[in-house]
C-alpha cells in the first residue's frame, strides 16, 4: 500500500460521515441556504440534520444565522472559511487516493 | 472526475428552475424581442434612424419588462411558493460567473443588434436563418440537457419547438429578418408554457412541510 492510499485514514472525519459530506457539498457551492432547502435536498429527518449541523458547527466549518422573514423563523446556513478549506482538502485527499487504488489495482494486473 | 460528489455539486444549478422561473424569463425575453420587432414595423419610417428614440424603445419595449419580471416576478413565484415548499439557496456567484454574463449579455445584445441591422437589408440569406434557428434552439436544448432527469417531457418540447421552428421557416416567406418575430414570439410563448408547466408540476408534486410542532 503506497502513502497516498494510507492517506485514506487521514481523511477529516466530521466531513468523511456521508450525512455531513453532504451538507458540506451542498453548501460548498451555494453562498447561504436555509434549513428547509438542506432538509430537501438531503431527505434527512429534523433531528438528524439537526445534529449534524451542530457538530459541523462545533467544528467550525458552517455557520449558522437565526433570523427572521418577515414573521416567520429563518435559519440560514452558511460555510466558513474553515470550512470551506477542510472539504477541498477532503476533495483533493479522497481523488488522491483513489488515483493511487487505481495505480495500485491496474499494477496488480 | 464526474462522480456523485460532482452531482450534488451541480444540485443547486438546477434548483434555480426547479419552480420553472429560469424558462418564463427566457420566454419574456423572447416576447420581448417579438414586440420589438413588430412595434419596428408599426412605427413610421425613419424612426429607426433616430438612434435616441431606438434606444428608448428598446429600453421600454426590452429591458424593462425583462428586469421588471427577474426583480420582481421571479422573486414573488419564489417567495409564495418555492421558499416555503423546498427552502431559500443564494447561489455563489464568482467572479468568473459575473463575467460569463457580462460576455453572454454583449453576445446576445450584439446578435440582436446585427438581427436589426439585417432588418434593414432586402438580400437576408436563408442560411443565415438557419443558423439562428439552430442556436435559439441549441438554448433550450442547454435547458432540456440540465433538467431532463426531473422533468423528462422537456424533450417533448424540444421536439415542438423543433417543429414549430421548421414551420415558421416553410411558411414565412423571405430571409432571418422577416422570420425572426415570430419564432421569437412562437419561442417566448413555449419558453413560458414550459416554465408554467413546471411551475404547476411544482407546486402539484411538492408539498408545503407541516409546521413545527405539528
Amino acid at each position: 500500500m503506497n502513502d497516498q492510499l494510507r492517506a485514506i485514514s487521514g481523511l477529516d472525519r466530521v466531513i468523511h460521515e456521508p450525512g455531513r459530506l453532504m451538507i458540506v457539498a451542498l453548501l460548498a457551492v451555494v453562498k447561504e441556504c436555509d434549513f428547509l432547502y438542506l432538509l430537501h435536498e438531503t431527505e434527512m429527518s429534523n433531528g438528524n440534520l439537526s445534529s449534524h449541523l451542530a457538530r459541523l458547527e462545533g467544528a467550525g466549518y458552517i455557520e449558522v444565522e437565526k433570523t427572521y422573514r418577515g414573521k416567520v423563523p429563518l435559519t440560514l446556513l452558511r460555510l466558513t472559511r474553515a470550512g470551506r478549506a477542510a472539504f477541498e482538502d477532503y476533495r483533493k485527499a479522497l481523488k488522491a487516493a483513489f488515483l493511487a487504488a487505481r495505480s495500485v489495482r491496474e499494477s496488480t494486473l | 472526475m464526474k462522480d456523485e460528489l460532482q452531482n450534488y455539486l451541480d444540485r443547486p444549478k438546477r434548483y434555480e428552475n426547479i419552480d420553472g422561473t429560469g424558462e418564463m424569463a427566457m420566454g419574456v425575453m423572447m416576447l420581448s424581442f417579438a414586440l420589438v420587432c413588430y412595434l419596428s414595423r408599426a412605427l413610421p419610417e425613419g424612426w429607426g434612424k433616430n438612434g435616441l428614440a431606438t434606444f428608448v424603445e428598446f429600453i421600454l419595449v426590452v429591458f424593462i419588462p425583462i428586469w421588471t419580471f427577474q426583480h420582481w416576478g421571479v422573486k414573488a413565484i419564489k417567495q409564495r411558493f418555492t421558499w416555503p415548499r423546498t427552502g431559500y439557496v443564494a447561489c455563489r456567484c464568482s467572479g468568473l460567473r459575473w463575467w460569463t454574463v457580462l460576455i453572454a449579455g454583449v453576445a446576445l445584445g450584439a446578435g440582436f443588434g446585427y438581427l436589426m441591422v439585417l432588418a434593414r437589408r432586402s438580400h437576408a440569406l436563408s442560411l443565415e436563418r438557419a443558423v439562428w434557428m439552430v442556436v435559439l434552439l441549441a438554448a433550450y436544448a442547454f435547458f432540456v440537457l440540465r433538467w431532463s432527469r426531473e422533468h423528462t417531457w422537456k424533450w417533448l418540447v424540444l421536439i415542438f419547438m423543433a417543429l414549430g421552428l421548421l414551420g415558421i421557416a416553410l411558411v414565412v416567406p423571405g430571409g432571418a429578418v422577416e422570420s425572426f418575430p415570430p419564432a421569437a414570439l412562437f419561442l417566448g410563448l413555449a419558453w413560458l408554457g414550459s416554465g408554467l408547466g413546471t411551475l404547476y408540476l411544482y407546486i402539484h408534486h411538492t408539498q408545503l412541510p407541516a409546521p413545527e410542532g405539528a
